[in-house]
């Protein structure tokens, strides 16, 4: 965790003082709701179809027990009781009441939390591989980049009314978790040739109603220029990004229409007259910030667990467990627990406060204090002792938490949809129960293997269904509800936007279409290979095929 | 027939128009014929009334089994609350205005607000 | 007489705006003028020849670099807001400031609220005609609204990488 000093804190606390008062002269008048609107969106306080909903930062995925902790008692206390994870690592309170968000902010500011940028055209909370710091893939810390990037955005006074939103993910490890090719920019660390640590910069990739995967305009920027970089970035932004249609405002359109190169060579242009000693921070800033993630406590332990092998063998419970949501540590005798928020039939990404309270104390006790937010609407324990595994284990399942499905079939991203959502046009939290549910046997899952499924309410695509290897799209059809399916898309290292497989259809021929989508896959599959494999492979037409046969 | 909604600025609750108050349950709204010149009306009155409610705005309702229903899925699931968690929003109170409400599904469009949809 | 809230030692206060200013098809007045770039630069350069104050409107699309040798001759460069969301001036003005070494008065003009005069300050906006009919003592207590901040700009405070030291 990144410490809070009291600089860090006032700044919250200063932020959470005028909110105060913006909602103050709104109820009593002196804002009308046109003028008062853009300042709440700013504090992340939206107003959906039954209530305000409330999108807490969590910044780069990552909270102590303690912020967990006091997010779960909000959701006692001004929610109904749960809060939803969300695909940019937020957490989000669904019945927020516009009286109480002054005091909610304040009890959030308390263990340094904020909603601070969470909406808005601004820059947003930066998305990290919730595996920073615990995996071995990485060649350096995400967090304190990200870091880095929180403070210098926070409150920028140049870059706070940008044609759009802005959204940055940063990752150290070849294996991508954070969806860095679909973002405003992607930064993803390398060490070059010679040893220097720089990043791979990418802009203008997103999904939305006009998707791209973000071309590479820095093969390496060395990591002491990044935020001059960045001013080049936005500024060229700021003032060339469209600002006549919200459709069409995002980086990647201007990227897009003044092709890769032109694009780079303007901001190299800008980047060459910023004064470096102006805009980047000294090294004593970076290595401050590197310092102040707490330094944690790992005991020297063997690389084999007899007990927790004797455990699995014990259990196949355990094992299957183990198979699919523990994955390796950079440390010998360490795993990363994923927590799935994905059990069958209960909505993506939704934990009640009791869940969310266990998970806390879990990560005080067996993993450093640390938590991380996935961006698929899961949790991760990042730093669990092979030993404990069977008593984590035991814990999460007594909570409904164990479910075995990471990266499964049944480990599915959905966005809020016509449930909550005063955009969508379409549910998403039902599909993704029904289909859930009908691929709940775990035997069957694991045999399946590897499948991405991603739903979005609407075009806006907050559920990631351009990059799902399956990806479904509620559409309003005639006044009915639609949903469209795509195959083939990937937001890893390997990103790729799905492509339509065929004509829309209504809510309960969905989950028909994906058991038909997956029994042409197990059908024609060779070796190891995974659903999005094959369909690169062979593309559209025998997955067209199964699902539309019957239409013929 | 329409019925006129907002939200309640002070904690965002679904709300319908009814004899000049704004109360919480669809079934107890007023309903305007179609051609009632009262309907717009109210929605000029609702539009003087910025500390109290956002965004008023008329709905179609159809006549289904047991009372009238919003058209469209988005003013039901408003009406109701989540379909993902029935016992969250005015659902949870139950009654026959509500299993009114919940047995109409089967006439549901996702249309059906009168005015543009866009970001609250 | 419009009013003004100026920005200067750290003061914010109200001031009379003694500058015309000018629309293209308006026949010019006497005394100091604000004009727009296309007027200023078909008929700028005489009226500063003759000693009259003279200020520049850019509009938000207009680039402040075309300002660059003139600048040293402007009284006034008056950047627009067509809408408080639109913030390509605060670009311009950062320009002005850091780039073009611009030491005059940066006047910020159009839809400008109370709720945007931190940021204003900070990119080196020092004149302010609010559409919100604020206070100078209203515009004081939102540009203070923070204690600290985190990133340079073009004010002098210092960012919290220094106040830590």
């Amino acid at each position: 965790m990144y410490r809070y000093d009291a600089i860090d804190r006032e700044l919250v606390a200063d932020r959470a003082a005028e909110f105060r008062g913006q909602v103050a002269r709104r109820l009593a008048g002196e804002l009308t709701e046109d003028q008062f609107k853009p300042l709440r969106l700013m504090n992340g306080l939206y107003l959906q179809l039954h209530a305000y909903m409330l999108r807490v930062a969590i910044p780069y995925g990552s909270l102590d027990s303690r912020q967990l902790r006091r997010l779960a008692h909000i959701a006692r206390t001004w929610d109904q009781g749960y809060g939803h994870f969300t695909t940019r690592q937020n957490i989000q309170f669904n019945w927020i009441k516009l009286a109480d968000t002054p005091d909610i902010l304040d009890e959030l500011a308390r263990v340094d939390l904020h909603a601070i940028q969470t909406s808005g055209n601004c820059i947003r909370n930066v998305t990290a591989d919730p595996y920073a710091g615990a995996t071995a893939e990485e060649i350096d810390d995400p967090r304190v980049w990200s870091e880095v990037i929180r403070q210098w955005s926070t409150l920028h006074p140049e870059f706070s009314y940008l044609p759009r939103k802005f959204k940055f993910a940063v990752t150290a490890a070849a294996k991508d978790r954070t969806a860095a090719r679909v973002h405003d920019i992607g930064l993803v660390l390398r060490r070059a040739r010679d040893g220097s640590l720089g990043f791979e910069v990418i802009v203008g990739g997103g999904q939305g109603r006009t998707p791209y995967v973000g071309p590479t305009i820095r093969e390496h920027l060395p990591v002491d220029s990044l935020l001059s970089y960045l001013q080049a970035i936005l500024r060229v932004y700021n003032r060339h990004g469209r600002r006549d249609n919200i459709y069409k405002a995002r980086i990647k359109i201007l990227v897009a229409a003044l092709g890769k190169d032109e694009f780079a060579r303007q901001v190299e242009e800008e980047w060459s007259k910023i004064e470096a000693s102006q805009a980047d921070l000294p090294d004593t800033e970076l290595a401050r910030i590197r310092a102040a993630f707490t330094p944690l406590d790992f005991q020297t332990l063997p690389a084999r667990s007899d007990a927790f092998e004797a455990a699995r063998t014990a259990s196949p419970a355990l094992a299957r467990f183990a198979r699919n949501n523990v994955k390796p540590h950079k440390k010998a005798g360490y795993a990363i627990v994923e927590v799935s928020l994905k059990a069958p039939g209960a909505t993506p990404g939704d934990a009640s406060a009791d869940q969310m309270d266990l998970v806390a104390d879990l990560a005080e006790r067996y993993s450093l204090d640390d938590v991380r937010v996935t961006h698929e609407q899961n949790l991760v324990l990042p730093h669990v002792k092979l030993d404990d595994l069977p008593t984590v284990h035991a814990a999460l399942e007594s909570a409904g938490l164990a479910t075995p499905n990471i990266n499964l079939i049944s480990d599915i991203i959905a966005c809020p949809g016509l449930d909550y959502c005063a955009l969508a046009n379409a549910r998403a939290i039902p599909i993704a129960q029904a289909i859930a549910r009908r691929f709940e046997d775990a035997d069957r899952a694991e045999l399946i293997g590897e499948l991405k499924i991603k739903i979005s309410g609407c075009i806006n695509a907050c559920g990631h269904h351009h990059v799902g290897n399956i990806g479904i799209l509620g559409v309003d059809k005639k006044g009915e509800e639609f949903y469209q399916l795509s195959l083939g898309g990937s937001g890893q290292e390997d990103a790729s936007l799905a492509q339509i497989l065929g004509p829309g259809m209504s809510a309960d021929k969905v989950p028909d279409a994906i058991e038909a989508l997956v029994g042409a896959y197990l059908a024609v599959r060779q070796g190891e290979e995974r659903f999005l494999d094959t369909v690169r492979r062979l593309g559209m037409a025998p997955f067209k095929e199964a699902v539309y046969a019957d239409a013929h | 027939m329409k019925v006129l909604t907002a939200n309640r600025l002070i904690d965002g609750e679904v709300v319908f128009w009814q004899a000049g108050a704004w109360i919480e349950r669809f079934a107890d709204a007023r309903f305007f014929a179609d051609d009632d010149a009262a309907g717009p009306e109210a929605v000029e009155t609702a539009k003087t009334q910025p500390t109290v409610i956002v965004d008023p705005y008329l709905i179609d309702v159809v006549e289904a089994p047991g009372g009238f229903a919003p058209v469209s899925y988005r003013e039901r699931i408003r009406a109701l609350g989540p379909t993902n968690e029935p016992t969250h929003g005015k659902q949870a109170e139950g009654g026959a205005g509500i299993e009114a409400l919940l047995a109409a599904t089967g006439a549901a469009r996702s249309t059906g607000r009168v005015d543009l949809i866009r970001r609250k | 007489m419009p009013t003004l809230i100026k920005l200067a030692e750290g003061r914010f206060s109200a001031a009379e705006d003694v500058f015309a200013d000018v629309a293209d098809e308006d026949v010019l007045p006497d005394g100091p003028v604000i004009l727009s770039l296309t007027r200023f630069q078909a008929d700028g350069d005489a009226l500063v020849s003759a000693g009259r104050p003279v200020g520049v409107r850019i509009q938000a699309d207009e680039a402040v670099e075309d300002l660059a040798y003139d600048l040293p001759r402007l009284a006034v460069v008056a950047l627009v807001f067509p809408k408080y969301r639109d913030g390509r001036a605060y670009s311009s003005a950062a320009l002005l400031r850091q780039r073009l070494g611009y030491a005059g008065e940066v006047r910020a003009i159009g839809d400008v609220l109370r709720e945007q005069a931190g940021f204003m300050v900070r990119c080196g906006i020092d004149a302010f005609a609010p559409a919100d009919g604020s206070t100078p003592e209203g515009w004081a207590a939102a540009a203070g609204r923070y204690r600290h901040v985190y990133q340079r700009a073009v004010d002098a405070r210092p960012p919290a990488f220094e106040e830590r030291g």
